[in-house]
C-alpha cells in the first residue's frame, strides 16, 4: 500500500497542528462557533446527539495492521471501546472529547493517518471496490489513481468551500462495488478500442431526498488527464452549484437543471483552458504510485494444500463459512476473506477494540499485513492462503467476527440512526436487531440468496436505502418511528433506484412486512433468480397484495 | 479597518463609492461595483477598482482587466467559495494587479485564499488580530497547482 513521503506526512503533520490551534481560539472564544463548526466538520468533527463525533479517513478503505491497531488504541483510550465503520469506507467513533481531538489526530498522524475532509462541502474520501487489485475481472487497479485523487483533494485551495459535500467513486472494471453510479462523480477505468485504458466519467449520481443515477458526460478520458478534468467539474460546480438552499446544493441537481449535455459543454470549456497545463499527471508520477500497489510475491504453491479440502470435509461450520464469506482470488491457492462485522444482535459496521486488533494480527500474519474495509460495512483479509483459512475462520469465530452470512439479508447496511445521530428521524439498530432475530435461520437465508437490505434512519441516506433490493426508511410520525419499505434498488453495475412498496409501517411490524415480501419472492421466483430480478420481473403489484393485503 | 496586503498590515488607499459618482472625482483611488466600472474608467484620473460578488461571470470582467488596479472579490458569507474559483480564474486571465477579499473575511481561509490569486484582505476590527499574519505559513505543501505555482506535486523540485 502506499506509504508517506515526507511531504505526505508533513501536511498531515501540519494539519494537526493548524486544528490544534483552531480548537485553541474556539475553546479560547477567539474563533466564532460558526466558523469552527465548518473547520471543524472538515476535520471529521460533528457534534452528535450524545456527544462529537470524530470521523477518521481511511482513504479508499485500506488498512496495515499497523493502522488498524491504532484505531483500537483510539478506540480503548479515547472512547468507548468500540468504533463503526461506514459506508465511504470510514470509522467513526462517537464518544471522543472535544479538547482531546488534536491529540488522537496526532496519533493518528503516527500511522499515516488523518482525519481531513471527512465531512463538511469539500472533497470527502474517495472510495474503491473492496476487492481492488485481488480480482480477475479487473481492468486495471483502481487504488494508485485513487491515491493520486487523494493527494490532489487534500487541502485543495479552491474546493474547501463548494455548495456541498462531494464524493468520488472507482471502479477497476466491470464489477461495481463501489456505488459509483450513485456519486457525484463516478469514475470506471476502461479499455478503448484502441486498447487503452482510461476513464469513463459519470456526475451527478446521488442519494439523499432527491436520488440520481450518475451521467455518463465522457466515455474516454485519456489517464493523464484525470486531474484537470476533475478540476474543470470541481470549478464548473464551486461557481455554478446553487447555494440558496442546501438541499438543492449537490452537483445532481445542477447537472439535473441544466441538463447532462449543457454541463458537459461547461467542462469541455473549462478543460479546453486546463488540459494542456502542467496539471497534466507525469508519467513518473503515475508509476511512483503504482509501485506502491504491485501484487505481493504470491506462493506458487499455495494451490498445493490437501488441508483446506479435509477441514471442508471434516466440518460443516468451517465449509459453510468457507461457502459464504470467501471468494476466489486471482492467484491460485488464495481465497479473500469477508469478516462478517454483521453478528446476530449487534450494531451492524461495529467492532471493538480487541475484535481491531485481532482483525489486525490475523493480517499481519496471514494477509500481507493489509485489511480492507467494505462499502458494506465488513472488513476483508484479502489474500489468504488456502491452507491458513483454517486457522484464521477458528479465530474470527472465538470473537464473534466468523457469522456466515456475507451477501445475505442479514449483512445489512445500516447508519447508526436516532441513537447516536442527531438529524434522524427514526432509529434503526433496534430494527436491525429485529430482523437478527426474525431472520437468524441460515438455511432460510441461504435459500433466499443474495439480498442487499440497506436501512436509513432518515433521508439523508447515508444507509443507502434506495439502492438496497430491499429498502428501509426511517420517518418520523407524529413523534412516532415508522418505515418506508423500497423494492428494487441497486447500487452496483445494474445500479437502480428503488420504488416505494406503499404506505410505510411501524417499527413493530417491519419483520412481519419483510417476512411477506420474501415469501412473495419464494413464491414467484424461477429457478435460480435473485431476488432483484424477481422484482424486477415481476413488478411491485405481487408484493403490495401480499403485505398490505391482511390489514385491508 | 485592517488591511492585509502580501502579507503585512498595510494602509487601505482606496475609497468604496457604492452609488452614484459625484462629476468630479479628483484622483483618489476609487474602487465601485461593477455596474458603476465603466463610468468609473471613462471619467476618473486616478486609479480605478472594481468590487464584484463571487457568482460574476469572469468573462465579464475580461474587458477591464488592463484598467484596473484593483478587483474586490464579497464574501457574504464564511462558507460561500465561488470568490476562491473567480480570483484563480481571473490570475489565470493575466491579470496582474491587487485582488482583494472583502465581507466576511477571517483568519482561516487566509491560505488558501492566497493560494488561490488574493493578495489583500480587508478584516473587520473584531475579526482581526496580529496573530493572522500567522496563518499564511500553517500548511507549507502545495499538492496542487495554485495560482502562486503553476505546478502540482508531481512537478515541484
Ligand atoms: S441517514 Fe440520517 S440518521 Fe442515518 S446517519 Fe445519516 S443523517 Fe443520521
Amino acid at each position: 500500500m502506499y506509504q508517506y513521503n515526507e511531504v505526505d506526512q508533513r501536511i498531515v503533520n501540519e494539519r494537526v497542528e493548524q486544528f490544534r490551534d483552531q480548537t485553541r481560539r474556539f475553546l479560547a472564544g477567539e474563533l466564532p462557533e460558526e466558523e469552527f463548526q465548518v473547520l471543524r466538520l472538515m476535520n471529521g468533527l460533528y457534534i452528535q446527539r450524545q456527544a462529537p463525533m470524530l470521523r477518521v479517513a481511511i482513504p479508499y478503505g485500506l488498512l496495515s495492521s499497523e493502522q488498524l491497531r491504532k484505531l483500537a488504541h483510539i478506540a480503548r483510550v479515547y472512547d468507548h471501546g468500540y468504533a463503526h465503520f461506514t459506508t465511504r469506507t470510514n470509522i467513526q467513533y462517537n464518544w471522543p472529547k472535544l479538547e482531546q481531538v488534536p491529540d488522537i489526530l496526532a496519533e493518528l498522524a503516527e500511522v499515516q493517518m488523518h482525519a481531513i475532509q471527512t465531512s463538511g462541502n469539500c472533497i470527502r474520501n474517495t472510495t474503491t471496490s473492496h476487492f481492488a487489485g485481488i480480482e480477475a475481472t479487473e481492468v486495471e487497479d483502481p487504488r494508485p489513481w485513487c491515491e493520486i485523487i487523494r493527494q490532489w483533494s487534500t487541502l485543495h485551495p479552491e474546493f474547501a468551500y463548494l455548495p456541498r459535500k462531494f464524493k468520488i467513486a472507482v471502479t477497476g472494471g466491470p464489477e461495481d462495488r463501489a456505488a459509483s453510479q450513485v456519486h457525484d462523480i463516478g469514475l470506471h477505468l476502461v479499455r478503448n478500442d484502441q486498447g487503452e485504458v482510461g476513464f469513463e466519467v459519470l456526475v451527478g449520481g446521488g442519494l439523499g431526498r432527491t436520488p440520481f443515477i450518475g451521467k455518463v458526460i465522457r466515455d474516454f478520458l485519456p489517464k493523464q488527464d484525470l486531474i484537470s478534468y476533475l478540476e474543470a467539474i470541481l470549478r464548473v460546480y464551486n461557481l455554478k452549484g446553487r447555494r440558496d438552499n442546501k438541499y438543492k446544493a449537490r452537483i445532481k441537481i445542477l447537472v439535473d437543471a441544466m441538463g447532462a449535455d449543457a454541463f458537459r459543454e461547461l467542462v469541455e470549456a473549462e478543460w479546453a483552458h486546463i488540459r494542456d497545463s502542467e496539471l497534466r499527471l507525469t508519467d513518473a508520477e503515475v508509476e511512483r504510485v503504482k509501485g506502491y500497489f504491485a501484487p505481493f510475491a504470491y506462493d506458487a504453491a499455495a494451490a498445493d494444500d490437501a488441508s483446506l479440502n479435509q477441514h471442508l470435509a471434516e466440518d460443516q461450520d468451517f465449509r459453510v463459512w468457507y461457502e459464504r464469506n470467501t471468494r476466489e482470488h486471482k492467484a491460485p491457492g488464495y481465497r479473500i476473506v469477508t469478516v462478517s462485522l454483521k453478528p446476530h444482535l449487534g450494531a451492524p459496521g461495529d467492532a471493538t477494540d480487541l475484535q481491531m486488533e485481532v482483525v489486525a494480527d490475523l493480517a499481519n500474519q496471514y494477509s500481507f499485513n493489509e485489511i480492507r474495509v467494505t462499502h458494506d460495512q465488513n472488513l476483508v483479509l484479502g489474500e489468504v492462503k488456502q491452507a491458513d483459512l483454517y486457522s484464521v475462520w477458528q479465530t474470527l469465530v472465538e470473537h464473534n467476527l466468523a457469522r456466515a452470512n456475507i451477501g445475505t439479508l442479514t449483512d445489512m447496511i445500516c447508519c447508526p440512526g436516532f441513537d447516536f445521530c442527531s438529524l434522524a428521524n427514526a432509529k434503526t439498530l433496534n430494527i436491525a436487531d429485529d430482523i437478527n432475530a426474525a431472520f437468524d435461520d441460515l438455511d432460510y437465508l441461504y435459500d433466499l440468496g443474495e439480498i442487499r437490505l440497506n436501512m436509513s434512519g432518515c433521508i439523508n441516506a447515508c444507509g443507502h436505502h434506495h439502492v438496497g433490493h430491499i429498502g428501509i426508511l426511517g420517518v418520523d410520525k407524529k413523534g412516532e418511528d415508522w418505515y418506508q419499505i423500497t423494492l428494487g434498488g441497486s447500487s452496483r453495475e445494474d445500479a437502480s433506484l428503488g420504488k416505494v412498496l406503499g404506505k410505510s409501517v411501524a417499527a413493530d411490524e417491519v419483520p412481519e412486512t419483510l417476512r411477506r415480501i420474501l415469501l412473495t419472492y419464494v413464491e414467484q421466483r424461477i429457478e435460480g433468480e435473485r431476488f432483484l430480478d424477481t422484482v424486477r420481473r415481476i413488478g411491485m403489484d405481487p408484493f403490495k397484495e401480499k403485505v398490505y393485503a391482511a390489514a385491508a | 479597518m485592517p488591511l492585509l496586503l502580501d502579507r503585512q498590515i498595510a494602509e487601505n488607499t482606496w475609497q468604496f463609492v457604492e452609488e452614484s459618482l459625484p462629476a468630479d472625482t479628483g484622483n483618489a483611488d476609487l474602487v465601485v461595483p461593477f455596474e458603476l466600472l465603466p463610468q468609473l474608467l471613462d471619467q476618473h484620473q486616478g486609479r480605478c477598482g472594481v468590487r464584484v460578488p463571487g457568482e460574476l461571470p469572469y468573462e465579464e470582467l475580461l474587458p477591464f482587466l488592463e484598467r484596473v488596479a484593483l478587483i474586490e472579490i464579497e464574501f457574504p458569507i464564511f462558507r460561500d467559495g465561488r470568490g476562491f474559483s473567480l480570483a484563480r480564474l481571473l490570475r489565470r486571465a493575466g491579470f496582474t494587479g491587487e485582488v482583494r477579499a472583502v465581507g466576511d473575511v477571517s483568519r482561516d481561509r487566509l491560505g488558501y485564499m492566497e493560494r488561490c490569486g488574493f493578495n489583500a484582505w480587508m478584516i473587520s476590527d473584531e475579526r482581526f488580530s496580529e496573530s493572522d499574519l500567522q496563518a499564511f505559513a500553517e500548511i507549507s505543501v502545495r499538492y496542487q497547482a495554485g495560482a502562486d505555482d503553476p505546478r502540482p506535486i508531481y512537478r515541484q523540485q
